[in-house]
């Protein structure tokens, strides 16, 4: 039941996160990834561990939707790593 | 160490970088500027339950300069770029409202001309006035 309605994600952001070993940065992606993204239709995320960097990459319809996305995505990511610092 | 990063674009028109300055007081710091209660909603009274801990720091630190744990300096500089990419967002959304804001008003503008030039075009019977005078 399309709307037919498919608005382009053009709006992007990539932001890249060193953790001190590559098995951080695996576990904060595997923590991340099972967030659901409530509007798919607006705005999607990725996740990706390469060696020691969590790259992320973000999608949204416009300034707005990407502005709210990313910082709720930062705020999960700066308490994974304030988990890690404290636990591992 | 390197230091987290961003690139934002739109289109092909822009592209902006985001990169972090480790000697800016702003990326030492894990209390950012944009995230958390305003300052209205603080000097209200309103305690921050949710205020980011302090960073960590390391073990047997004890000089008066603090040493903080890799992973704290990444929380710190994290906060920082989360603020610089707030500020950059907030200021396109203000533009893109501002464009909005502008065509409806130019659109109103436009209709009210149309409908003056409706009512003009409509009152054509000039020369009936003059007749009666005479």
């Amino acid at each position: 039941m399309k709307n037919g309605r498919e608005m382009s994600l053009d709006y992007v952001l990539n932001l890249e996160i060193p953790f001190t070993t590559s098995r951080q940065a695996q576990i904060a992606a595997k923590v991340l990834v099972p967030d659901p993204i409530l509007k798919p239709q607006d705005f999607q995320v990725e996740y990706l561990s390469q060696d020691n960097i969590l790259a992320v990459h973000f999608r949204g319809i416009d300034d707005r939707v990407l502005r709210v996305g990313v910082s709720s995505v930062i705020d999960s990511i700066k308490t994974i790593i304030e988990t890690i610092d404290e636990l591992d | 160490m390197t230091t987290p990063s961003a690139i934002y674009k739109h289109g092909d028109e822009l592209e902006k970088h985001f990169q972090v300055d480790i000697n800016n007081a702003r990326y030492k710091t894990t209390n950012g500027s944009t995230t958390g209660p305003s300052e209205h909603v603080l000097n209200a009274g309103q305690i921050d339950r949710d205020r980011p801990s302090d960073p960590k720091l390391l073990d047997n630190t004890e000089s008066s300069s603090p040493s903080y744990t890799p992973l704290s300096l990444l929380r710190m500089q994290l906060t920082g770029l989360q603020d610089d990419i707030n500020i950059f967002l907030t200021e396109r959304m203000e533009v893109a409202k501002m464009k909005k804001s502008k065509l409806a008003s130019d659109a109103e503008e436009k209709r009210i001309e149309e409908e003056i030039k409706v009512l003009l075009d409509g009152g054509d019977d000039d020369n009936s006035e003059t007749e009666n005078e005479q």
